[in-house]
């Protein structure tokens, strides 16, 4: 097992030097930089000016030069300056992590809390009602574009019925660290978080029904029924046992979700959170910050694949590599 | 089963529409009270009703008004609600020396004013915190700060602070966006921003520390409107000049970013980075006590304003341009709306940026070099109707290069060309450009093919119907344009061809904000870099020299100048302006004593609510 670990995080490391590598060199391509943005339409600055400040910041050399510079300081967890909020990008970026985990983290744990119970009533009790509303539900929430039904949120819940905040993440006027901040927060994170959480249970559940209909038939299934295992049994000790193998290995997968938020979410409700900074920052070509966003979801995604890899090779020991 | 389930979806799927329009009413016909009860509405019908009540004379402008007219007396204290209407947060970097977005200086508008007022044509009066007189020769100003104007914290406001500001703006280590013309042009401030001295020489402070003396190389107009009067608190953000911090931790400190102080009417009392902040009423304000116990400021997404509005929760907000058939639907709201300073235009390339000379160099051969071709293509563009249909009247045709805000200088008598397309086809019959070969185009006064590359930027919804309307305008008088590579180009990659004078590039469309010194040398001058039209001229560059000059300290010869200088625009047309824009300000009608008009004496410190 230790073996299989260590190899598979030997494995990362060219695949993050590559990525940087791309990312860097992308990011380079992109017309103007972030000196443009910030004195585009600035009638007072002069070309003196702006080359000078170019030069300070080291724009001016040839990209491997910067790359150089730039992976040098990245291993030691320093990303740069980013030009347009003048801050530390690791400053900026810690900032807006506890936002953006909070929203993911609560969003993963509604929809497994939606999913997994959808997804085994549709899949025990196939073609009943249940079965019928449940696909119903999986097949809208497909359809149904992520802004379109938060925006629909938006409209019921905060405007119409008044019941939850349109935007933010706390009320300002109420003191950090009671009670009251801690419901306010709640409060405020209630609406982006469902629906997030309504529209992202669509594959969880259509995979688990889908796994638990196929397992119904399997022989171990009807070798359990033959020798008068209660059928409630049947489905708690032997098929979700199975269904749920893979279902868990995905939980590595989210992991990458958790860091790179999610720009509409963030958007529509004004929730500051990394996906938010990350638009923001290509549309002025604050590219330390792009780059440096980009680079930690890649390394989620990295990590998270070797994650689910792992957790699945520990719950099913057929796939450990040896 | 599938065909139920199919009608099941349809139906939600109809409802989810119906819906969505309902919360971002694109498809609302104004007059609706209930929104989207109609999706099929096209946008043409939608602008066809308003309209007659609009805009009549779109020169003479939308009938809006600058002040609320809510005049009854406020209550004591109570709580402003004010959005930030934009889909990203604000960055938070609170000190005028630093900051870099627009919603930054928003934020700081509530606790942070400048030592100056201002007039309706942005020039500095003696109603500010400090009063001001300027020498003789035009080159000195010197600034009294008044007594009792004090930092939140308590301490009395400095000639030092100014002087501050100042050390910063020019530091060697600065990499901010404000080591402008004015401030590169204080006596000894080259040397001291290249890192010979410590020192700036020009500035000079009193003893006592309340007045401040800043002597310029050059004596400039601009030291009325340009001359930075921002105070920066260096007890409280800790001095460079020994060494205490260095300008990084300034910049990155929570001095300026959670806890700032500044001398204005309200305090920060509490900031969510990024999403809103809680002001209280500072008693100690030198023009007295703010009428206001608090204001909360919050970013609101652009999708949610109407509706926050709508319920009372917010106060004042800017409406996006798109918003505004909805907004005027919105019973306890009140819309005003101030002409901006900022203008479109159509540029046409005319010649070449010579890095090493650092000047424009015009071309007397280029493709747009004619100028009865420019001023036909003026002729040709219908921007009234632009203005009416694609903004419903909240853009109004251009007339010359200095908006109308800048009342003294604007000059509204001037004839400028507006839609003829006859008077267009005449000036291109007059300079020869006549269709030889009969396929409906004109050539040439050689005859040979004269089709033009326009390049336009993309963003929003309006930006492709716009290019290809005045393409079809064009058209219509024989001239062939095209889009460049047929398509629009995205922000940065488009102003950096532009920049770079591309040659596929003939005629573009971009935007100015002129910012409040109405001089156009930045934009227009023969070393400006951003003459993106490269337009020279003797008689621009005098005008533009007599409008920078000494002379130009009195109001009346500058008008004067200004006058000519549009005329010469106007008649020469290196650019075409299309479009002067309004901006909306929605204010709820329980809000008092609030006016957006330049140089109003309704101040921040005044405004009230009256329930």
């Amino acid at each position: 097992m230790l073996k299989f670990i260590l190899r598979r995080t030997l494995i990362m490391i060219p695949q993050l030097i590559l990525l940087s590598l791309v990312i860097f060199v992308l990011a380079k391509a992109m017309p103007g930089d972030a000196v443009t943005g910030a004195f585009m339409g600035n009638p007072d600055a002069t070309p003196e000016q702006i080359e000078k400040i170019r030069e300070k910041f080291g724009l001016n050399d040839p990209w491997y030069v910067q790359y150089g510079r730039w992976i040098g300081k990245a291993v030691k967890g320093d990303f740069g300056q980013s030009y347009t909020h003048q801050q530390p990008v690791t400053t900026l970026i810690a900032g807006r992590v506890e936002n953006t985990v909070l929203l993911s983290l609560f969003t993963a744990i509604m929809i497994y809390l939606i999913a997994i119970p959808l997804g085994i009533v549709a899949g025990r009790w196939t073609d009943s009602w249940a079965d019928k509303l449940i696909v119903t539900y999986n097949y809208v929430a497909f359809a149904t574009p992520l802004f379109v039904f938060a925006l629909l949120m938006l409209f019921i819940f905060a405007f119409l019925l008044g019941w939850f905040p349109y935007g933010g993440s706390v009320d300002i006027r109420i003191e950090s660290g009671t009670w009251d901040y801690v419901v306010s927060r709640a409060k405020h994170l209630f609406l982006p978080v469902m629906s997030a959480a309504i529209i992202g249970t669509v594959g969880t559940i259509q995979y688990l029904r889908n796994d638990i209909i196929d397992q119904k038939n399997k022989d171990y299934v009807k070798t359990a029924r033959s020798k008068g295992v209660p059928e409630g049994r049947v489905y708690t000790r032997h098929i979700l046992r199975n269904s749920l193998l893979p279902i868990a290995a995905f939980l590595g997968y989210e992991i990458t979700g958790l860091i790179s938020g999610s720009v509409f979410i963030e958007t529509i409700f004004s929730y500051q959170g990394l996906g938010q900074l990350f638009i923001q920052s290509i549309g002025l070509r604050d590219f330390t910050v792009v780059t440096a966003l980009v680079l930690i979801s890649g390394t989620a995604v990295v990590v998270g694949t070797m994650l689910s890899d792992i957790i699945l090779s520990i719950v099913d020991p057929r796939i450990r590599i040896e | 089963m599938a065909k139920k389930q199919f009608m099941l979806l349809a139906s939600l799927l109809l409802v989810l529409s119906v819906f969505l329009a309902a919360c971002t009413g694109k498809d609302n016909k104004a007059g609706d009270k209930e929104p989207a009860k109609d999706p099929g509405k096209t946008e043409n019908t939608d602008t066809d009703d308003g309209e007659e009540e609009e805009v009549e004379d779109p020169n003479a402008g939308l009938d809006f008004p600058l002040t609320v007219t809510n005049t009854g007396t406020p209550i004591d204290g109570g709580e402003l609600n004010y959005a930030l209407v934009s889909d990203t947060p604000f960055e938070g970097t609170l000190s005028p020396v630093f900051y870099s977005g627009s919603p930054d200086n928003t934020v700081m508008s509530f606790f942070n004013e400048s030592l100056f007022a201002y007039d309706g044509d942005f020039l500095i009066t003696n109603d500010g915190a400090a009063t001001y007189e300027i020498s003789d020769d035009n080159k000195t100003i010197t600034i009294t700060i008044r007594d009792g104007v004090k930092w939140h914290d308590g301490e009395p406001v400095k000639a030092s602070d100014l002087l501050y500001s100042y050390q910063l703006l020019g530091h060697p280590d600065y990499t901010g966006t404000r080591y402008t013309f004015m401030i590169s042009n204080v006596d000894g401030m080259p040397a001291y921003h290249n890192g010979e001295t410590t020192e700036i020489s020009g500035i000079t402070v009193s003893d006592d520390d309340k007045t401040i003396s800043i002597t310029y190389t050059e004596a400039t107009p601009s030291l009325k409107s340009g001359i930075w009067a921002n105070a920066t608190p260096r007890h409280h953000v800790g001095d460079v000049m020994t060494g205490e911090v260095t300008m990084e931790q300034i910049v990155s400190s929570d001095k300026i970013r959670t806890n700032p102080i500044g001398f204005g009417p309200f305090k920060v009392s509490k900031i969510v980075p990024g999403e809103s902040v809680l002001y209280v009423r500072n008693d100690d304000y030198w023009r007295g006590k703010p009428q206001l116990d608090s204001v909360v400021l919050k970013v609101v997404s652009s999708a949610s304003i109407l509706e926050a509005l709508k319920k009372g929760d917010i106060d004042i907000a800017s409406i996006p341009v798109d918003q505004y058939l909805n907004a005027k639907e919105v019973d306890n709201i009140e819309l005003l709306a101030q002409v901006d300073l900022a203008y479109t235009y159509i540029g046409f390339k005319l010649g070449k940026w010579d890095a090493d000379k650092k000047e424009s160099i015009t071309d007397p051969n280029a493709k747009m070099g004619n100028k009865l071709v420019r001023q036909a293509m003026w002729y040709a563009m219908d921007n009234e109707t632009i203005g009416k249909e694609l903004y419903h009247g909240l853009r109004f045709p251009g007339t010359t290069l200095i908006v109308p805000v800048f009342a003294s200088f604007h000059d509204s008598s001037i004839p400028t060309p507006s839609y003829d397309p006859e008077k267009a086809k005449a000036l291109l019959d007059e300079a020869g450009y006549v269709d030889v070969d009969g396929d409906g185009f004109r050539e040439n006064d050689k005859g040979e093919k004269f089709e033009l590359n326009f390049a336009s930027m993309s963003g929003g919804e309006t930006a492709e119907p716009i290019a290809q309307f005045y393409i079809q305008n064009w058209a219509d008088v024989g001239i062939k344009v095209q889009l460049l590579e047929g398509r629009l180009h995205e922000f940065n990659s488009f102003y950096d061809r532009v920049e770079a004078d591309d040659p596929d590039i003939d005629i573009y469309q971009g935007a100015w904000g002129v910012g409040s010194d109405p001089n156009p040398s930045g934009l227009y001058g023969r070393t400006a870099a951003f003459n993106y039209t490269r337009y020279t001229s003797e008689k621009n560059d005098e005008l533009l020299a007599a409008i920078s000059g000494e002379k130009s300290l009195d109001t009346d010869y500058r008008a004067g100048k200004f006058k000519e200088w549009q005329e010469l625009m106007v008649d020469e047309v290196p650019v075409a302006p299309t479009v002067f824009r309004y901006y909306l300000m929605a204010v709820n009608k329980r809000v008092t004593n609030y006016s957006i008009e330049s140089g109003t004496d309704l101040r921040l410190w005044k405004w009230g609510v009256t329930e």
